[in-house]
């Protein structure tokens, strides 16, 4: 099994097989709009214009499971949220990803690839750790998805080669793409 | 009729939305992230994609959740 047995509901409602990616590398991404707490679609974009000439794309599935929730929200001064425009990656339609309701591909990527904790170092994981401790404890239990921005990077064979967590910047798994392309 | 633009899961847009309701003020959502076309008419009224943009006439319009300046926008309908 890869993840090229699944498929994926396209914008237009369409299912899209996975299997249309054989051979090229990607990057499985849960994403949301921003509300100035988790960036990452500039960096994903980056990423994607680096490496699409060389067999590299990045799919975003877009959810609102962890949205109204934002850590940090309290104390800042910004009250406003910002559209993910302008990327030209492919992005699927609206989806959960985590729990009963979770699409099947993302109950196999977490299934392949366990959750190891947050790279501490990066300045929203503190933050990030103690909304989830508060809020919702039982997030933090097993491998599902913590929150927005968790990357399963995939190897051209259809394999999970890596799991990410939010609290990776999508700028310092280059290598690991570089590495397989 | 008072129009937010907003997307479903934006804090913000519901503080707005919730504060709306409690006023007693009828408004119209305008989805950016379901419709090309509210997203095509936030960027015309406030030149971003930053929600949410209250407004009543479309030129007039508050950014984000500023119950200060939404009453002085109200105040003006």
């Amino acid at each position: 099994m890869s993840v090229y047995d699944f498929t994926a509901k396209t914008k237009r409602g369409e299912e899209k097989s996975l299997a249309d990616y054989k051979g090229k590398v990607l990057l499985i991404v849960n994403t949301a709009s921003k509300c100035g707490f988790t960036p990452q679609f500039e960096e994903l974009q980056k990423l994607y214009d680096a490496y699409k000439d060389k067999g590299f794309e990045i799919l975003g599935f877009p959810c609102n499971q962890f949205a109204g929730q934002e850590p940090g929200t309290n104390d800042e001064v910004q009250s406003f949220c910002k559209v993910n425009y302008g990327v030209t990656f492919t992005i699927f339609a609206k989806g959960d990803v985590r729990g009963e309701t979770a699409q099947p591909l993302f109950k196999y990527l977490t299934a392949q690839k366990k959750f190891e904790g947050f790279d501490m170092n990066h300045p929203v994981a503190k933050p990030l750790l103690d909304a989830l401790q508060k809020n919702f404890p039982e997030y933090l239990e097993g491998d599902g998805i913590k929150w927005n921005f968790t990357k399963f990077l995939i190897g051209r064979d259809g394999e999970v080669v890596a799991r990410f967590e939010p609290t990776t910047t999508p700028a310092s798994i280059a290598k690991d793409i570089e590495a397989l392309l | 009729m008072v129009k937010v633009y907003s997307f479903e899961g934006c804090p913000w847009c519901d503080k707005v939305k919730k504060y709306l309701q409690a006023r007693g003020v009828e408004y119209e959502v305008r989805d950016v992230e379901e419709s090309e076309e509210a997203a095509k008419e936030c960027l015309k009224i406030s030149g971003d994609l930053a929600v949410p943009v209250t407004t009543i006439d479309g030129v007039n319009y508050v950014v984000g959740f500023d119950k200060r300046k939404i009453e002085e926008l109200l105040a003006t309908a």
